[in-house]
């Protein structure tokens, strides 16, 4: 892929500069991510994995926030539809993970297409309005449908994905094994569709639309595009999400959890793919760690948020990129 | 091969354009000037289907692209600058030409043929020593050499430029007066030059259309064009035009 | 209720009960106006959306709360209270934040607002728990029976303020200097600040009036229901699409978009379906997107 030379702007040697560092420095995170199970607590091992459901969720939506500039905010909405959906299937029709989870994620994909196509026709603010409310919507739905959701009192019960041959899923540590690999694929295509040429044109999209169409490109359809892809991935870490925690409560689902999507891959670095997932992974386990002040959490992380915004817009990567320049 | 008939746009009461129809052949390159408002960038806005016509007619080729999408528009063959200029800001130069030549030859294009394409655009306009840098660091004048350079990466058939020379001193006017030139008779793109700058009109165009008030009020050689009466009065409250 | 029943004086042919609803609604879309007034003036002038008033909401109630409960403020002071610490967080958010993010583009600002908004909501949480609150206000309980409708004096308060205020403010925008330079500024900043408008101090003061605004209708509706930590979240998003339905910047559209989506969701609680009632705000913003973007009254 063409990727030419940025550095132009005064390469002086920090501490990410070298390509070798980084690599041994990824090598060495997916080792101890990988090695886990074996010498964490069943703690940490949960912590790590909601962390990594929420890694999934972030680059996902970094691609529709940071590389096509649209800000949305119903992650949260595709992440329960996929949650609730194969918890569904799978306890009240007796479907196996295995076959609820492509269905699931296809009809996440499926209501992104119907939402999306008209959605996505309206500029920046109403867009991003529209999609408020749908989060909204849909949690209303979840929270009032008791007879297929269970409502407030929460769907229980559900099972971990049947075994695959000698594999079984039953237990905390192979349910994170399971999230760790998909998270690795998910991201490992993601960081190539960004690379390629349909993410050159995304990025053109986001900094300028109507220059985008000019030179030939249906930017409407990339953008349609780039909402599916954000959705279908934040379905499918919800599809996970249901068989690991086995237990779905709406205000899971709330807005919230579309606000804290929006905002950690703001403060990780929209448009760069590893600063949200490294801004997921530090907020989960500050607010894990800070879980014995609870409402305190929220709001020094909230003001951590202001900070960043103000002094670092560019958030966490931008802070990186200039350690990497010494 | 772009025909324009009885072309009409209106903002509530201020007609921009007035039944307006003109014809530009192949390998021509045509001018259009007139005073300030006389609804030469709405015209082009509603070439490129920026802007939808309220009545009229827009052919190119024989096919009808009335009021089509600006990207169809694009595809078909026809390219334009804008008259206040728009770049992506964090691409650097050479990004910025390769989303034209990703748009010209499609997502799975080889690699280094949209590498040969758009260093050969940044070759023929002497970008490639910035190839590198940002384009929200360079000069206005760079930035319109890249709006240009990813408009040709296009190979358009036609390309509109809307004031390209605004802002340059005259040496730089005749460099791309020159540049066109070259532009049209080696690559074999047809031009319209929306213009102010007179130099390059007269130098470069080989037919003017004059409009004002949204009317096509003059249409000729330049030589024809700088002794028309009607030409000189309509200039008279900004100054003779051959300057 | 049996149909022939013709309560009360046997003036109107008109069911009492509908017309009650119809009160209501009226009273709930005209705090709904208020704060879609405040919001579109600030989105209109400053082009912010200002997602932090939904904080602002918030605080501003809990401060009448703790002014009412703790301190035995009467509530008609209660207001005004509230509606100061509306002005000076809003003021304080333009003029600490967002004046240093707009030249970074709408986005950052908007990113601020709503980091804002996440802010006062735990600021909320922390400060005086999850648990809802009761705000007892002694107009509540003064039942009143004005042409068969039965309502509180406290309804009638609101009705009274919310008029008023609109008024104020139409009569204000359209006459004073300041609401010619406010329209101006809307308009076209570049233009007005050529004129010699100081653009700054036009700011500040549309987001005192549009903070004020938010915060009084915070405090109106309190009574009603409750006081909670998350109690801003919906009335923004319905703020929000009161704006879109009235127009962008108009304040008339405001006002009547608010009274719309006020009996839209009292009747659609009452005979379609109470679970959705705030489904309903959904449905009109799909409407007016796909039928007519520019809403009531706005002119783009």
């Amino acid at each position: 892929m063409l990727r030419n030379n940025r550095n132009n702007e005064h390469p002086e040697k920090g501490l990410f500069y070298s390509k070798t560092i980084r690599f041994l420095s990824i090598i060495i995170i997916l080792i101890i991510l990988a090695t886990l199970p074996l010498y964490a607590s069943s703690y940490v091992i949960f912590v790590t994995a909601i962390a990594l459901l929420y890694a999934m969720v972030v680059a996902g939506y970094d691609v529709l926030l940071g590389y096509t500039g649209q800000l949305s905010f119903c992650q949260g909405a595709f992440y329960g539809i996929g949650a609730y959906l194969s918890a569904i299937l799978t306890v009240k029709y007796g479907w196996s993970f295995w076959q609820a989870l492509p269905i699931s994620v296809l009809f996440v994909g499926l209501v992104s297409v119907i939402i999306g196509y008209p959605a996505l026709r309206l500029r920046g603010a109403y867009f991003a309005v529209t999609t408020f409310y749908l989060a909204h919507f849909v949690y209303l739905i979840l929270l009032n449908e008791v007879a297929i959701t269970g409502g407030p009192l929460g769907f229980r019960g559900i099972r971990p994905p049947e075994p695959i041959g000698p594999i079984s899923f039953e237990s905390i540590e192979s349910g994170y094994i399971l999230i760790l690999f998909s998270f690795i694929i998910v991201y490992f295509l993601l960081r190539k569709f960004v690379n390629s040429n349909v993410g050159i044109i995304l990025k053109s999209i986001a900094q300028d639309d109507i220059l985008a169409e000019s030179i030939g490109i249906n930017a409407a359809v990339y953008k349609l595009l780039a909402f599916v892809v954000s959705a279908i991935i934040a379905g499918y870490a919800g599809v996970l999400f249901a068989h690991f925690f086995r237990l779905l409560h709406p205000t899971t689902f709330s807005w919230f959890l579309s606000e804290m999507v929006v905002i950690i891959t703001l403060v990780g670095g929209a448009g760069t793919l590893i600063g949200p997932v490294l801004g997921a992974g530090i907020v989960i386990f500050i607010l894990e760690f800070l879980r014995f002040a609870p409402e305190v959490r929220y709001v020094g992380w909230a003001i951590a948020l202001i900070a960043v915004l103000m002094f670092e817009p560019k958030g966490l990567i931008g802070l990186i990129r200039r350690m990497r320049r010494g | 091969m772009l025909k324009v008939t009885g072309l009409t746009k209106s903002f509530g009461k201020l007609i921009a354009v007035n039944d307006l129809s003109f014809t530009v052949n192949e390998g021509e390159r045509v001018a259009i000037i007139g005073p300030n408002g006389a609804g030469k960038t709405t015209t082009l806005n509603l070439i490129t289907g920026h802007l939808k016509p309220d009545k009229g007619v827009v052919e190119f080729y024989a096919k009808n692209i009335t009021g089509l999408k600006p990207y169809k528009i694009c595809r078909a063959g026809i390219g334009r600058t804008f008259q206040i200029v728009r770049a992506f800001p964090d691409f650097t130069v050479f990004e910025h030409v390769l989303v034209g030549a990703i748009s010209r030859y499609g997502l799975r294009a080889p690699t280094d043929l949209l590498k040969r394409q758009v260093e050969d655009v940044l070759e023929k306009l002497g970008l490639n020593a910035k190839k590198n840098t940002l384009v929200r660091n360079l000069t206005i004048v760079d930035k319109k050499r890249v709006e240009l350079a990813t408009a040709l990466a296009l190979k358009p058939k036609l390309l509109l430029l809307d004031e390209l020379m605004a802002g340059l001193n005259p040496a730089e006017v005749d460099e791309h007066v020159e540049l066109l030139r070259r532009i049209n008779e080696e690559d074999g793109i047809t031009l319209i030059i929306v213009e102010h700058v007179m130099r390059a009109v007269m130098k470069l165009c080989n037919r003017i259309i004059v409009m004002h008030y949204g009317k096509k009020i003059a249409e000729g050689t330049p030589a024809e064009i700088a002794t028309n009466k009607a030409v000189i009065e309509a200039y008279l409250g900004e100054g003779v035009p051959y300057a | 209720m049996d149909r022939d029943g013709r309560k009360g004086a046997g003036r109107s042919m008109i069911d009492p009960l509908v017309l009650t609803q119809l009160f209501n609604g009226l009273i709930l879309g005209l705090i709904y106006g208020l704060m879609a007034i405040g919001l579109t003036m600030i989105w209109s002038v400053t082009d912010l959306p200002d997602f932090s008033q939904g904080g602002i909401y918030i605080i501003s109630a809990y401060t009448a709360y703790w002014a009412i409960t703790l301190l035995k403020v009467p509530y008609f002071l209660a207001l005004p209270i509230g509606a100061l610490v509306g002005i000076l967080l809003s003021v304080a958010f333009e003029r600490i934040i967002y004046n240093r993010l707009r030249p970074s583009g709408v986005l950052s600002c908007l990113l601020a607002a709503i980091a804002l908004f996440f802010l006062l909501e735990n600021i909320a949480n922390a400060l005086w728990t999850p648990k809802a609150k009761i705000m007892s206000v002694p107009e509540t309980e003064i039942t009143l029976n004005v042409f068969g409708i039965v309502t509180s004096y406290h309804r009638i308060i609101i009705l009274a303020i919310s008029v008023s205020l609109f008024l104020f403010i139409h009569f204000f925008i359209k006459y004073t200097k300041i609401g010619m330079a406010m329209r101006a500024v809307a308009e076209d900043r570049e233009v007005a600040e050529l004129m010699g408008i100081d653009t700054s101090k036009i700011y500040i003061f549309t987001w005192a009036l549009g903070g004020a605004l938010t915060s009084i209708s915070a405090i109106l509706i309190s009574p009603l229901y409750a006081v909670w930590p998350g109690m801003g979240t919906l009335p923004l998003l319905k703020a929000l699409v009161v704006v879109i339905l009235g127009g962008f910047g108009s304040i008339i559209g405001a006002l009547i978009g608010g009274l719309i989506l006020g009996l839209v969701e009292t009747f659609g609680a009452v005979y379609v379906s109470a679970a959705y009632q705030h489904g309903f705000a959904f449905i009109i913003l799909l409407l007016v997107l796909s039928l007519r973007p520019r809403g009531l009254f706005g002119k783009r």
